[in-house]
Formats: C-alpha cells, structure tokens, sequence
C-alpha cells in the first residue's frame, strides 16, 4: 500500500463529498443548527407548559359542599390555587362525565355527617376523583391534597391542645434525608443517557451519505470500472474512501456533542426556573479525551461497515435501505443507555454502543471506571479493525464488485 | 501488443450453477490496429475485455499486454491501457480538469505531467471552455469529451473499449468513433466491443465473432463476407453462428 496513492484518494474523495449538499447537512447543518434550535425549543416550550398549568387555578367540584365545616368551606373557597364550586355553582351534569372530558380538574366528595364526625372525633373520608393522563388534574389533586392536610393538621392541633397535650406526642421523631451527590451525577444519570444517544446517531448519520456515496455510487454513476482499472489497488482505494468516512462521522460526533453540551447547559438553565435541582453538566479535560477514546474507534466500526453495505449494494438506493435497516441495529443498543437502571460491567463493556453509551452517561456523572473504560477501547478497536479487513475483503471480491 | 491465450471465466450463479461466460477465447491485436469483438449482448464481450483490463482475474488461460500477464502483473498491465465504455460516468461534482488530473494521480504521473497532458488534450478535443464547470453541469457531448481524456491521460498503448457508443446520441457516437480512428493512426493497439455491425465494419482491421462466451471465427472484415459467401457482416454473423 502506498501512502501517497491513498492521499490522493482520499483527497479527491473529501474534495467531492464537501460538494455534496446532503453530506454537508447530517455532517455540519444538523448537529449545530437543528440539535440545539430542536432542544432550546424544547424546553421553552415545556417550561412554559409547566408554568402555565402551575399558575392555572384547577377547576375543583366539591360535591356536598353542605357536608363542610364552615372553616373548611372557607379554606376551599378561598384558596388561590383552586376554584372550587359547589355542584350546581358548577352547573350541574354528570360531574363524573364532566371529570374524565376535562372540564373539571377534581372531584371532590364530601360524605354526609362530615362535620358531625369530626365533631364527636370519629373517623371520616373525603374522596377526591382525579384523572392521572391529565397533567393538570394530578396538579389539582396534589393542591386539594394539600389544602386538606392543611386542614387536617389544624384539627389535630385543637384536640391535643383541648387535653393539654404537646404536639411532640403525635410526631415522636423526625426523619430527615440529605442528597450526597453532586448535581453533576445527578444530571449524568437524568441526561445523561439522552447525550450519547444522540452523538452516536448522529455519527453514524454523518458517515451515511458519504458512505453511500463513495461505493455503491461509484457503481451506479458507473465510474468504478475506471477506478478498478487504474493502477491504485483496492486496498488503497479501500482505506482513501473508508477515511474519508471516518472524518465525516467524528466530525458530526464531535460538533453533536458541542452543540448538545451547551444546548443541554441551556436546558438545565431553563429547568432551574422551576426550581428543581441545578443541572449543570461540566465537561473536564479528562472526560473529553476518554469520550474522543471511545467514539473514535465506534466511528472505525461505521465507516467500515457502512463502506461494506454501500460497495455490497447495486444501487443508491439499495444501499440506503440496507443501512437503515443497519440504523434500526444500533438505535436498539443506544436506547438501552436511556433506560433506567442499567450498569455497566465487564460483559456490558464488550458490546459495542452499549459500551460507550454506558462509559459516556457515568463520566457526564463524574464517575469513570478505567477498567471497564480499557475494556471497551480495547474491544471496539478490535472489532474496528475486523470490520475495516473485511471491507477490504469485500472489495477485492469480483461477485461483490460486480454483483448482478 | 494484445494476445488471449485460451481466455475462459466462470462465475458462480446461484440458479443456473457455474455459467461459463468465456470459454477459451484466443485472440491478438497489434498496435496502429482495431480489433472489433462483435456479438449480441450476454455474448462475453465485457468479460472478456474485463480480463484484459484487469477487472477480472481469468478462471484459466493468459493473457498478455504489451507482453505482460494480466494476472502476473496486473498493475503494471493497468498502466498500459486506457478504458472506456458506453456506461463509464463521471464525477458530477469535480470539473473535467479535477478529474483528469485525480486519474492522472493515480496513474503516478508528477504535477507538471499533468498540467502539460490537460492542456494538450483540452486543446485537441475543444474542451477548455468548460474545462472548469462542474460535470453534472455539462451537456451529453461534452461529457463524452471529458470521458475520453480521462481514459488518456497517461497517453497509453493500448486502448480497450466496451460498447463505446452503447445509449449516445449521434453526435457523442461521432466523436468516440473519431477518436478510435484518432488512437489507430497514433499507433496505438485498440480493441473494442460491439453489437453494431455497421460500426464494426467502418472501424475495424480484424473482427472476432463472439457468442455464448465462444470465439466462432476471426479475420478482416472482407475475409469474414469472402468465407461466409455473404454480403453484409450481419448476415455473415448468422451464418457463423448458425454453422
């Protein structure tokens, strides 16, 4: 093999895909334009949704509004959070019917002899209806919910002072929990299966087009016949193309991750709003090169298996639908990084995607296992390599150059 | 310059078993000459000129050109040969002169090499005013031109060409069968495939009549008519055939 041979190609071949308008849009346009418009859209779009819902007084239909006590009432009446309505205030109907179309948010029912019972210190229930696919109803609930306990605990506190009795009798100890970990782990585990997942596609999208291209293009527009009779050999026309395929697909890995990172940081900002925990995701030195260690060898296995699918495939358009079916094989194993849950071990750390799923998702949590770190480099290289020798195979096969 | 020694390929087909797409073609061509395969499709014309080039290795028997044995040496038999055929494309997104000049990369030559090639086979076949315009841009004609310069940039010996004129109109058929006539008298050794008797006709020093991968009959045109008692070519080919 020639260096300088395979210089040339590869020179040629980056010249023409940069020309190449589709290749330019999964490489640069998608990772740093529609990546983070997609995700800061997102976000706004959700945090607003949230916020309205929150300041939205739920529609409450308190049915035997009678059955109250007169400071209960009150409580409930009064209450910003709700707009609270006795049945026919509300208009009458079928309050239940009315509940599961959306027109209440809670039904709350009040039994007969609720105020006698609290009176005379027996037991009662209060039963609240409530319909859990609707966002806006759980919030209802958790505010009637809250509003009662309210309530509740008034109650309580009237009858201990009656006996003369402390509050401490009913409460003899306190349970307090405290959060250990850093808000990085915290966001590692919340996002941090969403980022590889994404920077994995979009690895593989950038190596697509350009894979397609350099092959089964090549047979399609008809000029590989002259590329076969020309003196560069097939390996050296293996490894100029299969470069060119790498560079592509790091490059969108690499802009992916950029634009995520800091579109993620952006979301994290907006979620703050909410006043849940701070999700800052800080990306060190450290673990920059350790996910350029293990998506540069995943790249290897793409682009040679990609390069593969294209010179195997006849056509354009037989390529295409060979490597989406290839696109359904790796978007199974990203997912599993998303679900919640799964550790990585030493048979994990062996399947590739998996892996560096896995690998990525604990360092944005600031926590690297080396171990299981060399044990997936090592295995992804491995296999990077027998995928790039049977490229070279495949291409140096007549049945699959000049397939029929 | 060209010689086939007993050419034979076989390629596995899942249905039909082993075919034998060549069996045991024998044949040569020498330089300042045109030798014409001629035969209907699926009749191993494109195999056999593949071998030739070097697409494809012979299952048995040799070949040589220029005295080289295309599976001995196939790299330096590349050096040596100029292809083109009726489905040969091109780079839409490279200009004609990005492309020549890749081609004349791959063939070794140095920077300078090239830039004096361009210019000289710019020139002859008209082509500097869209020299530089990207390929997909350009019209069928055109196209053909930039086809042919990439085949002889290296400025070879020998010249194979498959169906050259296979789906073009009659201008671009005029201008490769200018040029074949162009190769000829420069001395080069051209062999070529057609189903067109016509074209074999007008072009050819010496024909080799092909069909079902078999060589039937081989000699100038007039001894093929001569031999057969016909009075055209195609006549002559059912006859050969037919006996």
């Amino acid at each position: 093999m020639r260096m300088r041979t395979v210089h040339t190609i590869f020179m040629k071949e980056m010249k023409d895909t940069l020309r190449d308008r589709r290749t330019l849009i999964f490489m640069i346009a998608v990772p740093i334009v529609a990546i983070p418009i997609l995700m800061m859209g997102l976000s706004s779009l959700m945090v607003s949704q949230i916020e309205k819902v929150q300041e939205e007084k739920s529609v409450v239909v308190i049915q035997g509004m009678g059955n109250l006590p007169p400071d209960l009432k009150d409580i409930l009446v009064s209450a910003e959070e709700i707009s609270a309505k006795s049945e026919t205030e509300f208009g009458g109907g079928d309050v239940q019917e009315q509940l599961k179309a959306g027109a209440i948010d809670a039904l709350v029912v009040i039994p007969e002899y609720f105020s006698q019972a609290i009176e005379s210190e027996s037991t009662t229930e209060i039963e609240i209806y409530y319909d859990e696919a609707e966002f806006s109803s759980e919030f209802a609930l958790g505010k009637v919910r809250d509003l009662l306990s309210e309530y509740s605990d008034r109650v309580v506190e009237t009858r201990l002072v009656l006996r003369e009795m402390s509050q401490d009798v009913i409460n003899p100890f306190d349970v307090s929990s405290y959060n250990v970990a850093p808000t990085q782990k915290v966001a590692g585990e919340k996002i941090g299966g969403f980022l590889p997942y994404i920077v994995i596609i979009m690895c593989f999208m950038g190596a697509m087009y350009p894979a397609i291209d350099l092959a089964a293009g090549e047979k399609e527009r008809g000029t590989l016949e002259t590329l076969l009779v020309s003196p560069a050999s097939r390996g050296e026309f293996v490894m100029g193309k299969y470069f060119v395929i790498l560079v592509t697909g790091i490059v969108a890995a690499l802009l992916s991750m950029a634009s995520l990172t800091f579109s993620l940081n952006y979301m994290a900002g907006e979620m703050t709003k909410l006043a849940t925990q701070a999700l800052a995701i800080e990306f060190d030195f450290t673990t920059v090169i350790l996910i350029l260690m293990i998506v540069l060898p995943l790249a290897g296995i793409f682009a040679a298996t990609l390069l593969s699918l294209s010179i195997f495939a006849r056509s354009f358009k037989e390529a295409q639908s060979y490597i989406t079916a290839l696109n359904m094989l790796i978007l199974f194993p990203a997912v599993i990084s998303l679900l919640p849950g799964i550790e990585l071990d030493y048979g994990l750390s062996l399947i590739p995607v998996v892996n560096v799923t896995l690998i990525i998702k604990q360092a944005i949590g600031g926590e690297i296992n080396w171990n299981y770190v060399v044990v997936a480099f090592v295995s992804t290289n491995f296999l990077a390599a027998i995928t790039l020798f049977f490229a070279k195979k495949w291409f140096e096969k007549e049945s699959v150059l000049f397939r029929m | 310059m060209i010689e086939a020694r007993e050419l034979c390929k076989t390629f596995k087909d899942k249905k039909r078993g082993e075919v034998k797409a060549v069996d045991s073609v024998s044949f040569f061509c020498k330089a300042g000459e045109v030798f014409g395969l001629l035969g209907p499709n699926g009749a191993g014309k494109t195999t056999t000129l593949r071998m030739l080039s070097t697409a494809l290795k012979p299952t048995s028997g040799t070949a040589t050109i220029s005295g080289i044995d295309v599976a001995e040496n196939p790299a330096k038999v590349r050096s040596q040969i100029g292809f083109l055929s009726g489905n040969t494309g091109l780079y839409g997104r490279l200009t004609a002169r990005e492309m020549v000049s890749y081609f004349g990369k791959l063939y070794g030559m140095s920077r300078q090499d090239i830039e004096d090639r361009s210019k000289k086979l710019f020139d002859m076949l008209e082509m500097n005013d869209f020299a530089d315009a990207r390929n997909d841009k350009l019209s069928t004609g055109m196209k053909q031109k930039v086809s042919i310069a990439r085949s002889v940039v290296h400025d070879p010996p020998v010249m194979v060409f498959d169906e050259p004129t296979t789906g073009l109109d009659v201008m671009s058929s005029r201008t490769i069968v200018e040029f074949i006539h162009q190769c000829r008298n420069d001395g080069k050794c051209v062999i070529f495939s057609t189903h067109i008797m016509s074209e074999a006709m007008r072009l050819c020093n010496r024909v080799g009549i092909i069909h079902q991968g078999r060589l039937y009959a081989e000699g100038t045109p007039q001894e093929l008519l001569e031999k057969t008692s016909t009075g055209s070519l195609e006549d002559a080919f059912i006859k050969i055939v037919e006996e």
